[in-house]
């Protein structure tokens, strides 16, 4: 189980913060799992370990979980590695509030927002698969 | 069996300053309470600027996600977002020793020393004639109770700006403290527009703020680092607890903790006060010559009901509807944000179509920077990563306006005790009620719109989140059963007085905590005087 779960650790970094989190990170990951997660249902499992196996879907599953209801196994996962990434003075870069003009701001919004549509397209046919595979 | 002149149950913002000028009089006053304390993160929390500590502080985890991850919470946005790991102290306990049952109304309830002012706002207008409507008291009856209590407490605001016909006059307010960047370029494009917004029955100034920009007695003024939903470092923020601690330097006074008070009898002469030991379940008796119940708005008529034996009797029950909305402020998008801030309320608003001598809706303007950004992806259907890059560049403009709408009782608000054990309260608001607050919110949209600040969501977390619960036990003229007449004292009893929310009729769409605590201080100096 921690082995699932340091891996898992390790993938949600990477596709936060494009880096591996450190082992004390890892350690907080593996333990706020213990205490705060119940075992999910046979759908939040297939969604869950096709992300870990395949790591470029979780954009599309992290985007498609947020529209159809946010109330994942998944997200409540991401949800829990951000605030980890968010206390975290080594990654404080990533989540500080930060200042760009006007015309590069419209652009990281719209690019953002140009993202997020593609991959909630392609994340809601991806989790209509695996749904019913489950 | 232990004697005093007065007991006071409960500690929050209404038991202290009842208890104060009943102390100054030279009563003996013994205050009973559970007094739950934050015995986890006080210790925790580093001194220093919030932005400066994330930055540095390898710890910070601890105190901003909580020892067991409790400030994670994955549901959405209910009572009190502030109630950050430091601050759960304050609903400590309340639902396993004071539960209640019900299908719409789920309250905040404190059993903490202090009471839940220990996580309040801190905004602090008073009522002024037209939020008194209905009561059997005016504003010349609680004006030198507020000065008492902004004397006391350490209140800041402006003399000068436009809203003092809104919110009252105070001669003892502190100077106003720093606004930050988001409310300085809001407060500037309302300048320019004023006339315009003015005339539509829109006004814009500085909140009336319980914390200090001056120091007082052992408190320190506030030093804009913006800690203030985290820490209490300084005391800048007025807590009740600090009163508390204040009144313990008196001989005249005693606190007596783990008490959960169960209800009282009137004897020949003295009240007998009837309490359970939250540690030990024993039996403790009390005796007084008044009685002075301060617990909140539900604690002190759960008190009360059950005392009077009331099952099955109805009393009415009010609480300011309550909405966030998420506002861009299209006047600081793309600037840098300064770190020196407080994290209470920057400015604040009054929509009064008719006027100021009608009734009229206030509203708070925060900056959403002092809690963390992850709270705000759980209300937010974008993918975790694009979302974070959108929000830190975003959360410098970022602005949460929150209106708590005035409230009235109705048939459909009201709670009961329905046996010695069973607490039940019902809420819900009429199409009517909801369709004058619909208004209300567009036109305040619109107001602020031409201030460049563009609706993002509105959020209405639920019936009870204002956590401003009143009108249990109405002060009325009309002599009538389960009332108080206009000086607390409770209809049917000779020595019990009643000092919290549960007095107010009706609640204005204001803060009533600073009301409150004049009441109480008006109470317990009406009790001292009247040698009761």
């Amino acid at each position: 189980m921690s082995d699932e779960l340091r891996n898992e650790a390790i993938t949600f970094g990477r596709y936060l913060v494009d880096r591996d989190p450190s082992e004390d990170l890892i350690a907080r990951y593996i333990r706020a799992n213990e205490v705060l997660f119940e075992p999910g249902s046979a759908a939040d499992h297939a969604v869950l370990d096709f992300a870990r196996q395949h790591p470029w879907s979780i954009a599309m599953l992290d985007a498609s979980s947020g529209v159809i209801g946010g109330n994942s196994l998944l997200r409540k996962k991401l949800l829990l590695m951000t605030a980890i990434v968010e206390t975290t003075p080594e990654l404080v870069e990533r989540t500080e509030p930060t200042s760009v003009d006007l015309p590069r701001l419209a652009l990281r919004v719209g690019t953002a927002g140009v993202r997020t549509v593609f991959n909630v397209v392609s994340g809601l046919v991806l989790q209509t698969m695996l749904r019913r595979r489950a | 069996m232990r004697d005093a002149d007065v007991i006071v149950v409960g500690s929050g913002a209404s038991a202290v300053n009842a208890a104060v000028p009943l102390v100054e009089a030279g009563r003996s006053v013994t205050m009973l309470d559970v007094g739950n304390r934050d015995d986890a993160y006080a210790s925790l929390v580093p001194e220093g600027p919030l932005a400066e500590l994330r930055r540095t502080d390898p710890e910070q985890h601890r105190y901003l996600l909580g020892e067991n991850f409790e400030g994670i919470g994955f549901e959405k946005i209910g009572n009190t977002p502030q109630l950050t790991p430091p601050r759960a102290y304050v609903a400590k306990d309340a639902e396993r020793l004071q539960p209640l049952t019900s299908t719409t109304f789920f309250p905040l309830q404190s059993l903490a020393e202090g009471g839940l002012a220990g996580a309040w706002g801190a905004g602090s207008p008073a009522f002024v004639e037209p939020d008194l409507e209905g009561f059997p008291i005016g504003y010349g009856d609680l004006a030198p109770h507020y000065e008492a209590v902004a004397a006391r407490i350490g209140i800041n605001g402006s003399r000068d700006d436009d809203l003092r016909p809104f919110l009252g006059n105070l001669e003892a307010m502190q100077p106003p403290a720093n606004i930050d960047d988001n409310g300085r370029t809001i407060y500037a494009r309302y300048e320019k527009n004023r006339a315009r917004v003015n005339g539509r029955g829109f006004w814009l100034g500085r909140p009336r703020l319980a914390m200090l920009t001056k120091p007082l007695g052992d408190r320190q003024p506030t030093r804009y680092w913006d800690m203030d939903f985290w820490s209490d470092a300084g005391k800048s923020v007025y807590r009740p607890r600090w009163t508390v601690d204040d009144l313990r330097r008196s001989p005249r006074f005693t606190f007596v903790g783990r008490k959960l008070v169960l209800g009282f009898t009137e004897r020949e002469g003295f009240v007998e006060v009837t309490a359970r030991d939250v540690d030990t379940n024993e039996i403790v008796t009390y005796r007084a010559r008044t009685l002075v119940l301060g617990a909140g708005t539900i604690g002190s008529t759960r008190i009360v009901l059950g005392s009077l034996r009331a099952y099955g009797t109805r009393v009415p029950i009010v609480c300011n509807p309550h909405t966030y909305m998420a506002l861009l402020n299209g006047n600081q998008l793309g600037k840098r944000s300064e770190e020196a801030r407080h994290s209470l309320a920057q400015l604040c608003l009054v929509h009064a179509p008719d006027g100021s001598r009608r009734p009229f809706t206030v509203g708070h303007l925060y900056s959403y920077r002092s809690l963390l950004l992850f709270r705000l992806m759980r209300d937010l259907p974008l993918p975790h990563r694009d979302g974070m890059e959108i929000l830190r560049h975003l959360l410098p403009s970022f602005v949460v306006l929150i209106l708590q709408h005035a409230d009235q009782p109705t048939s459909a608000k009201y709670c009961e005790l329905v046996d010695a054990h069973r607490f039940t309260i019902e809420y819900e608001l009429s199409a009517g009620e909801l369709a004058r607050n619909d208004a209300i919110e567009s036109e305040i949209t619109r107001h602020l719109y031409r201030l460049r600040c563009m609706k993002m969501r509105t959020i209405r977390p639920g019936h009870a989140a204002s956590t401003h619960f009143a009108g249990t036990l109405p002060m009325s003229t009309r002599d009538e059963p389960l009332t108080t007449d206009r000086d607390g004292r409770l209809r049917g009893a000779k020595r019990v007085y009643i000092v919290d929310g549960s007095v107010f009729p009706s609640l204005p769409s204001k803060g009533l905590t600073f009301t409150m605590m004049a009441n109480a201080n008006r109470i317990g100096t009406a009790i001292a005087r009247s040698g009761a």
